[in-house]
């Protein structure tokens, strides 16, 4: 089975073992998501969700079965390319109170994986920065220090350096779990926005906390034990 | 003059760069990595010792193939990263220890073997200070040219990873920065203690101040101090100057964890009272 073009992941019968793991953590996975969809993998603690992500992009090599990342095999070297247009939002994000690194400096690195010291940031950044900080209500902390910053503002701070990429694929891993219920629903409208704006751009949400992200869904994957077991296409 | 000023400042110099070297080191996660590549240093001293080839040139040479080796093997391995590099560490000082075992009695009884083990500053040569200078310089090009990059591994090597900033290569270029430093400084500090000045001083230097930015700049200033008083006891009190280094530098660590302790029972104590 070739991967399609118009394919923003494919999964092909997919089994990941972690090391020293008797058991699979993720199981004949089989997906297909295309562009522009936002998709909401839900299920219970210890479902594989982190796991199905982080294979996904390639951090994890499953031990059989095949995954294409943009068209590209996670095993193959190009998948650097690949990664360098997606966006990531870990489940565990949470920095020390001394990590000294500002709120606006970790944004910026989300462009760095291309830019030597010397490249100016994209013009779009300092736009895009003034108007995703003021829809999560952070303009004024972009200054300080990340690690003085409560969960949520963390968390918002994660969200728009994965936003500011403009990536073709957004992968965001429990990305409500410090939210308030106001927050949540405007990061979901954010992404939502951002997927049906570009159109040709998918979102890939994990969420097992916050069920009103599933109105916005086009696809909502649910897994548990490691499988998958059922896919909705809403849209 | 020179003749005391050569190895003050090749110490100094020294100390400077393992330090600066070790908190990437320890930041990017790569120490048991390190610590393997520092011992294939010392194989490498053995073998080039006892086949009579140059051994700076030599050691260099077969540390950067065992970085790329090791790098190769730590990724592809189903095992967990340690158990690889402890083995191998395992492997370099078998194979040192028996290259030497196996060699002539002359070249045990040599100056240049006791170099190689214990260290000396007849090692520090105008030579090797400009070759450690000019990788000293390499080094800060490389981080400044790369500081998005690197900042980015520095903050989160997982989120950069994903991100497509391309992780092993920084790593490997760091190792690599490790690796040839170490084939440098072999001689002076000894095989056996070459660590001392790559691991105590960003140990001390995280014991000292939890805040990243200054553990960068502690770090390599400890690893000077360490080195320096480490050559000057060794003059003073005629000891191997690898031993004075590496003491040195451990007690700076001891010093450093002691403070620690005595600043958190304060920081407690006056959290209690209020």
């Amino acid at each position: 089975m070739q991967p399609i073009r118009r394919e923003a992941i494919r999964l092909e019968n997919v089994w990941l073992t972690y090391s020293g793991a008797g058991k699979p953590a993720i199981r004949n996975i089989n997906l297909s998501i295309p562009f522009g969809v936002l998709a909401v993998i839900k299920g219970p603690n210890g479902a594989g969700k982190t796991t199905f992500i982080e294979t996904c992009l390639g951090l994890l090599k499953p031990i059989k079965g095949k995954v294409y990342l943009l068209g590209i095999n996670t095993k193959d070297k190009r998948i650097i390319e690949a990664r360098r247009k997606c966006s990531y939002v870990p489940q565990d994000f949470m920095k020390p109170p001394y990590e000294h690194y500002t709120a606006k400096k970790v944004i910026e690195m989300g462009l760095s994986s291309n830019r030597i010291i010397t490249d100016p940031l994209p013009e779009y950044f300092q736009h895009d920065l003034k108007y995703y900080a003021k829809e999560l209500n952070i303009h004024d902390l972009l200054d300080k220090p990340i690690g003085i910053l409560s969960g949520g503002q963390q968390q918002k701070v994660f969200i728009i350096r994965a936003l500011i990429r403009r990536p073709k694929l957004l992968f965001l891993d429990e990305p409500f779990s410090s939210l308030d219920r106001e927050s949540r629903i405007k990061v979901v409208e954010l992404i939502a926005n951002y997927v049906r704006k570009h159109g040709n751009v998918s979102a890939i949400i994990v969420s097992h906390t916050f069920n009103k992200v599933e109105e916005y869904a086009d696809i909502i994957v649910s897994m548990n034990d490691g499988v998958i077991t059922s896919v909705k296409f809403l849209r | 003059m020179l003749l005391i000023m050569l190895p003050l400042l090749g110490a100094a110099l020294s100390g400077f760069i393992c330090g600066m070297l070790g908190y990437y080191v320890q930041r990017y996660g790569v120490t048991t990595i390190s610590f393997a590549i520092a011992h294939s240093a010392l194989a490498g001293a053995a073998i080039s010792f006892v086949i009579g080839l140059d051994t700076t040139l030599f050691t260099i040479f077969f540390t950067i193939m065992s970085t790329l080796i090791i790098g190769y093997l730590t990724s592809k391995a189903p095992i967990r990263r340690e158990l690889i590099c402890m083995g191998l560490f395992s492997l370099f000082n078998a194979v040192a220890i028996l290259t030497l075992y196996m060699s002539s009695t002359n070249v045990l009884s040599t100056v240049q073997l006791s170099t190689i083990l214990w260290g000396s500053v007849l090692a520090i040569t105008l030579e090797k200070m400009i070759t450690i200078v000019a990788i000293s310089i390499i080094f800060l090009v490389y981080v400044v040219i790369s500081k998005p990059q690197i900042d980015a591994i520095l903050f989160d090597q997982k989120l950069a990873e994903a991100e497509g900033v391309n992780v092993k290569l920084h790593s490997t270029i760091l190792l690599l920065f490790v690796g040839t430093t170490i084939a440098l400084i072999l001689r002076i500090t000894g095989g056996f203690l070459v660590f001392s000045l790559l691991y105590n001083p960003v140990a001390s230097a995280i014991l000292l101040s939890k805040r990243a930015n200054i553990q960068q700049i502690i770090a390599p200033i400890l690893g000077s101090t360490a080195a320096l008083a480490g050559l000057l006891a060794s003059f003073t009190y005629g000891l191997p100057v690898g031993a004075s280094i590496a003491l040195l530098s451990s007690a700076i660590l001891i010093t450093s964890y002691t403070t620690r302790m005595i600043t958190n029972y304060i920081l407690v104590r006056r959290s209690t009272r209020g």
